[in-house]
């Protein structure tokens, strides 16, 4: 057990090293192959007034002349035990863990990726409850009531599901929900929970029940097809034939079975989901690091978005973890494989 | 239109007056010359709407963006400069006053407007005695003076204002305070007394006034300068000090308890506090705008599209609202480096086959957007000529026939095809590239559309001549606000063709005329204001044309008139709501 | 468990006469007539066929009912709001109405948007599935330690928080590389994106897939034979992965229609004024009390890929009658 999660464990350092070498990669390589040099780089962060010789001199500063490993090095160097960054009015310090430096707001990264983080904390906890709650239900309900109107509803209402891009029905809740009939939130407000629950809750409703709509309807196909696998197995018909009440049967066999692969599923995509909910947070315009990291596209400022993508990967690495060291205690033949 | 006469006094009774309605209770609505408390479009833009002296409260902007910085030293916007004088005094200010006084500079830390001397090229400032910071150490010219030196260090402050290292007679490579310690700057600027600085300058310059208006002035006392890091604790000299200061979300403001109202004819102080929040989704700010829920967008560049509707179809809602003129043209520059652009009649067809009423509808209309602009001065700046070289026809759609003859003339009577290149972040500008894309099509003039990033705009591609040059961009949006309402202010950085730069960077980026160049100098030495104004319009007219500049519209906003608030008017140096004078009522 | 018709569930109805059915004829004409029997998925089928047309003959269609889609009609607007006259300015015109501000007809856009967003989805699922089916079968072929990479490397992909990876990708291209420029530079870019990162998802069906046919007699047999690896992937392993492929390629066109919508709706996709139904909600949410606006583009983006969905699970469960269900 030790060894398998000490394997694991290592698996995902080496995760994690390798998606940031290739999200450093891009954003240092990629420029450069079409046509961008350390000069036009360091354009990007002095003022409008600059000459070729300030220019130049910042860039040099900041390393640009470097080979791109030696650049990323730097930057994996500073996220344990710090950088100092040279901008020309003096030394800033940007303690480890440094994600980096913003130049644009000259502010490391990491203080405002810890401050995004409830914002998209919140929406992706009150979001997965209610899918989970909904989604689940609706596909135990569906596989007992195979072939049913209610199935049948169901499964449509959920094929409706995901085929809606969540930007689209976003922008109709607003529409509808917020702006005509005025029952929730604007978009573009958030509480944090700590100052006012209520109101915390009161602006993340309909970002909680449009995500909840996409994911429900995915997790009510899976668990309804999960459901119908296991209930044809053999061991079910065991239960059954020893003469375990109905309901039994369903929620202890039946659901439990069914219930892995979607914990799998359900580590992905809640990590995937705290590594920025880009879209919901676009529509919504809530301040999590989904939105961070679009802002930051928009104004070109790189060390964000490096931050925030290896914050992502690092949620997503750290859920399948979880998803793994969990198997492990419920099945102990996964130890082995 | 002769505004910056120099009749000071008719600006001092204008206050007094204003003063006095205020004091003595000018509620009345007949009274009608300097203040109203009648909800209707256009209430504040020349007077005082609901004028009160009571005290209390807190007043709560919004801000859809970051704030640039508040450091003085290198603050660069418009809606920063008007609100920054509530923290901090500078040598001279803009009159806190409605209609066309609020134009003009009044003493402010300074005890009364700069004394020139040597033609012009000396410029001496008295400070008031008992001006204290929020710790209530005493200001001194020598805080005025390290103030100003420390704006210079451009690699600490890239985005701030640059008039101050063109204009004083600095040493050769003085590069700041920080880097350039102990160096003698006494041939620039010199503190005789404490209370006394005077600055030196290269060449005579009227219209330095303007310049000691600018917020890098406030002082700043060194023993608390930090740099970059200054912006987190701005210390106060004004009468409201940085309670919280948290970057990017939000800030406010407390009463600065050692700012003496004795020292201060200009401010009244009203609110106990101002509360900002950044970063707030811009339709949010609407809604909350509307409701009340929220007082001022500190912006202050008016509505978005989604409440443009709702507010002009709804009368009560409109009544609500104030639309104000801004110094500032949106435009578009038609290159002549590029073929066949270098061919005058080409430039002209551009400008006739241009669609304006298109144009101004991809700014967002005549209230939201502006007016049709044929000029490149807008009409609030002194010295501002109309005549329109380019008539659009009678519906300003563009005259179909002069565009195809002047196409002619120009040997391509088929049309050609051209680059043009917009900011990607901005809509308005993408919606103007789309419009003109449109109305050249009708003779023939082809444009691709080329979306930059909005921060290398200038640097790398708009405002660079050898790209500009090499990727064929006939045509680029562009827009110029002035830092002052002044011809200098308004037209050096975009008609002079000495401010382009071969590696990029400047905001002109077609006017290359060297009879323009002559004009401009001889304007700016002349140090009688209304002489110096007179010369601004044909500088204009002359520009025009070259037929190198296609302009949009003069800027206007629709802005939602505080609900909760007193005192409010439009300033005219900001063109948005006067920061300094509200008070909650 | 009798299953009615017109379910979504469309497993042979009854195996005994399915089985007797099947007697001498192959795979492919067995799987057809399982499609033909579902009503839903033909139904999604004949959606999908509807909107390749309208894709493909888009100028024509656009000629009869629309007007050029980036032809201003402000003459149509209400400039003081930017709103069309009436609301939405729907007319015999303008079937969807005009956009507010520049009064383009959305008709014509959402027309030409089904261009870019079907040729981006179907090509970015043929580089994945390229890139999928390659990798998948070298891994499950060879095993060891190429296996042992492979897998590694697909755990890497879907390990990327794809989205905000793909808009800081999309978002430091400049306007012209790699010798392309414009729209072409743009698609080009979003097919490799899509492409790119969607190829594990392939990887890993064809992966499994192969493990278990290198395992079949029929391989084996092929093997004593003395037959070279290439004739035994490309003659007798190849064949049989050609149903999950087309299956899951199908099933992978709505997703990446609704990735290349969502980088667009992020402005990092199609650039204006070429119109693409994420960049026509972007646009639209800037108008957001306007409801038509946002609409048009919304409900083709949702049909598109609903019907997509519908004819791939028919699809899937026509191949695979004992497939997840």
């Amino acid at each position: 057990m030790i060894t398998y999660i000490i394997r694991r464990l290592f698996a995902a350092v080496v995760l994690l090293f390798i998606v940031s070498a290739a999200t450093f990669a891009i954003f240092y390589l990629v420029p450069r192959l079409v046509g961008s040099t350390p000069e036009t780089l360091a354009t990007r962060y002095v003022g409008r007034a600059a000459t070729p010789e300030t220019v130049n001199l910042i860039a040099h500063r900041l390393g640009f002349y470097d080979p791109v490993w030696v650049q990323y090095g730097r930057w994996i160097k500073g996220i344990f035990v710090g950088a100092n960054y040279d901008y020309g009015a003096g030394v800033e310090r940007c303690p480890a863990p440094c994600f980096g430096y913003s130049f644009v707001t000259r502010q490391p990264v990491w203080p405002d990726l810890l401050d995004r983080l409830p914002v998209t904390l919140s929406l992706a906890i009150g979001a997965s409850v209610l899918w989970l709650g909904f989604g689940l239900s609706t596909g135990v309900v569906s596989a007992l009531r195979r072939g049913s109107l209610l199935d049948r509803a169901a499964m449509g209402f959920s094929l409706a599901g995901v085929s809606l891009p969540i930007f689209f029905t976003g922008m109709i809740g607003l529409l509808v929900f917020s702006y005509k009939l005025g029952w929730t939130a604007p978009g573009g407000t958030y509480t944090p929970f700590t100052e006012d629950p209520g109101q915390w809750a009161y602006a993340l409703l309909l970002p909680w029940a449009v995500l909840a709509l996409q994911f429900s309807a995915q997790y009510a196909r899976l668990t309804r097809a999960g459901m119908l696998d296991t209930m044809g197995e053999d061991y079910i018909r065991t239960a059954r034939a020893k003469g375990l009440r109905e309901r039994d049967v369903n929620i202890k066999h039946g659901l439990r079975a069914a219930l892995t692969p979607i914990l799998t599923i359900f580590g992905l995509d809640f990590g995937l989901l705290l590594g920025g909910a880009v879209l919901t947070e676009q529509v919504f315009s809530l301040p999590g690091l989904g939105k961070y990291a679009v802002d930051a596209i928009n104004t070109n400022d790189l060390p964000k978005v490096l931050g925030v993508t290896l914050m992502a990967a690092f949620f997503v690495v750290i859920a399948n973890l979880i998803v793994d060291l969990l198997y492990a205690v419920v099945d102990p033949r996964v130890r082995v494989g | 239109m002769i505004r910056k006469s120099k009749v000071l006094v008719a600006g001092t009774a204008a206050l007094a007056l204003l003063l006095s309605a205020a004091a003595c209770g000018g509620n009345d609505d007949t009274d009608g010359s300097t203040s109203t408390s009648k909800a209707e479009f256009n209430a504040a833009m020349t007077k005082v709407f609901n004028p009160s002296d009571k005290k209390g409260g807190t007043i709560k902007l919004a801000n859809s963006g970051d704030w640039d910085t508040v450091d003085p030293g290198e603050t660069y916007y418009g809606y920063s400069w008007n609100f920054l004088r509530l923290y901090g005094r500078g040598l001279l200010m803009f009159k806190p006053t409605p209609g066309a006084e609020g134009n003009k500079v009044t003493p402010d830390l300074a005890e009364g407007l700069g004394v020139p001397s040597d033609g012009g090229k000396t410029w001496t400032y008295k400070l008031r005695k008992g001006v204290k910071f929020e710790d209530g150490t005493e200001v001194k010219a020598a805080d005025v003076k390290y103030a100003v030196l420390r704006s210079i260090d451009k690699e600490t402050f890239p985005n701030g204002p640059a008039y101050f290292e063109g204009f004083l007679n600095l040493p050769a490579n003085y590069k700041g305070p920080y880097k350039s310690k102990g160096v003698n700057t006494d041939s620039a600027i010199t503190t005789p007394d404490d209370s006394t600085i005077v600055f030196h300058l290269k060449s005579a310059f009227g219209g330095f006034d303007y310049l000691a208006a600018l917020p890098q002035t406030v002082p700043v006392p060194e023993a608390k300068d930090t740099g970059a890091k200054y912006k987190e604790h701005v210390v106060s000299s004004g009468p409201y000090m940085f309670d919280q200061n948290n970057l990017g979300k939000n800030f406010s403001l407390k009463r600065n308890p050692n700012w003496d109202q004795a020292t201060d004819p200009n401010r009244k102080a009203l609110p106990d506090g101002y509360e900002v929040s950044l970063n707030v989704n811009a339709d949010d700010i609407d809604n909350r705008l509307l409701s009340g829920d929220l007082d001022l967008d500190v912006v202050g560049t008016g509505v978005q599209p989604a409440a443009l509707g709702r507010v002009v179809g709804d009368p009560a809602l409109k009544a609500q609202t104030d639309n104000p003129v801004l110094a500032r043209l949106w435009y578009t520059s038609i290159n002549p480096t590029v073929a066949p652009l270098d061919n005058i009649e080409c430039r002209k067809a551009v400008e006739f086959a241009a669609d304006k009423t298109g144009y101004q509808t991809a700014y967002g209309g005549p209230l939201a957007g502006g007016d049709i602009a044929t000029t490149i001065l807008p009409p609030m700046i002194p010295g501002y000529e109309k005549f329109d070289l380019y008539p659009a026809g009678a519906d300003n759609t563009g005259d179909v026939d002069k565009a195809k003859a002047a196409l002619a003339a120009c040997g391509q009577p088929n049309g050609f095809e051209t680059n043009m290149g917009y900011r990607a972040e901005r809509p308005k500008e993408k919606a103007t590239a789309e419009s003109l894309q449109q109305s050249l099509a009708r003779v023939g003039i082809k444009l691709t559309l080329k979306p930059f990033p909005q921060g290398d705009y200038f640097s790398q591609y708009a405002g660079n001549p050898p790209y500009v040059k090499a990727n064929k961009l006939g045509l680029v949006t562009n827009g110029w606000g002035a830092d002052w309402n002044d011809g200098f202010g308004f037209l050096s950085q975009i008609v002079d063709s000495r401010v382009i730069r071969e590696t990029g960077g400047s905001s002109n980026t077609s006017v290359r005329i060297p009879q323009v160049d002559q004009m401009l100098d001889a304007a700016v030495a002349e140090t009688d204001t209304a002489k110096r104004d007179a010369q601004w319009g044909p500088i204009d007219k002359r520009v025009m044309e070259e037929a190198v500049i296609l302009p949009g519209v003069y800027a206007k906003s629709l802005m939602i008139r505080p609900k909760r608030l007193s005192n409010v008017f439009v300033s005219e140096a900001y063109s948005m709501y006067d920061y300094l004078s509200l008070g909650v009522a | 468990m009798v299953v009615g018709p017109g379910t979504q569930v469309p497993i042979a109805a009854d195996p005994a006469e399915g089985a007797k059915a099947i007697e001498g004829r192959s795979l492919g004409r067995i799987a057809w007539t399982r499609l033909k029997r579902d009503r839903v998925a033909m139904g999604g089928g004949c959606v999908v066929i509807f909107l390749i047309l309208v894709a493909v003959f888009a100028p024509v269609i656009v000629d009869l009912f629309g007007s050029p889609p980036n032809e201003f009609h402000q003459k149509l607007i209400d400039t003081s709001t930017l709103a069309p006259y009436g609301g939405t300015g729907i007319s015999g015109d303008h079937l969807f109405g005009v956009e507010p501000q520049n009064g383009r007809d959305i008709f014509s856009r959402v027309v030409y948007g089904a261009r870019i967003s079907l040729l981006i989805a179907f090509l970015a699922t043929l580089v994945s599935v390229v890139i999928g089916s390659t990798l998948g079968v070298i891994a499950g072929y060879f095993g060891g330690w190429v296996d042992a990479l492979i897998s590694r490397a697909m755990d890497v992909f879907l390990a990327f928080p794809l989205l905000v990876f793909s808009i800081a990708l999309a978002g430091v291209i400049p306007d012209s590389a790699f010798g392309l420029s414009g729209d072409s530079l743009r698609i080009a870019l979003l097919i490799f994106i899509i492409g790119f990162f969607s190829w594990p998802y392939i990887g890993r069906i064809v992966r499994g897939q192969t493990l278990s046919l290198r395992e079949r007699e029929f391989v084996d047999a092929a093997r004593s034979l003395g037959a070279r690896s290439p004739y035994i992937i490309f003659k007798e392993m190849l064949p049989n992965l050609v149903g999950p492929i087309l299956v899951y390629a199908t099933l992978l066109i709505p997703t990446n229609i609704l990735f290349e919508a969502a980088l667009s709706f992020l402005g990092v996709g199609i650039r204006p004024p070429t119109a693409s139904w994420g960049g026509m909600l972007a646009d639209a949410a800037k108008f957001y009390t306007i409801w038509h606006f946002m609409f048009f583009p919304g409900i083709a983006i949702f049909i598109t890929v609903l019907s997509f969905n519908l004819f791939g699970d028919g699809l899937r469960d026509a191949l695979d009658p004992k497939g997840k269900r």
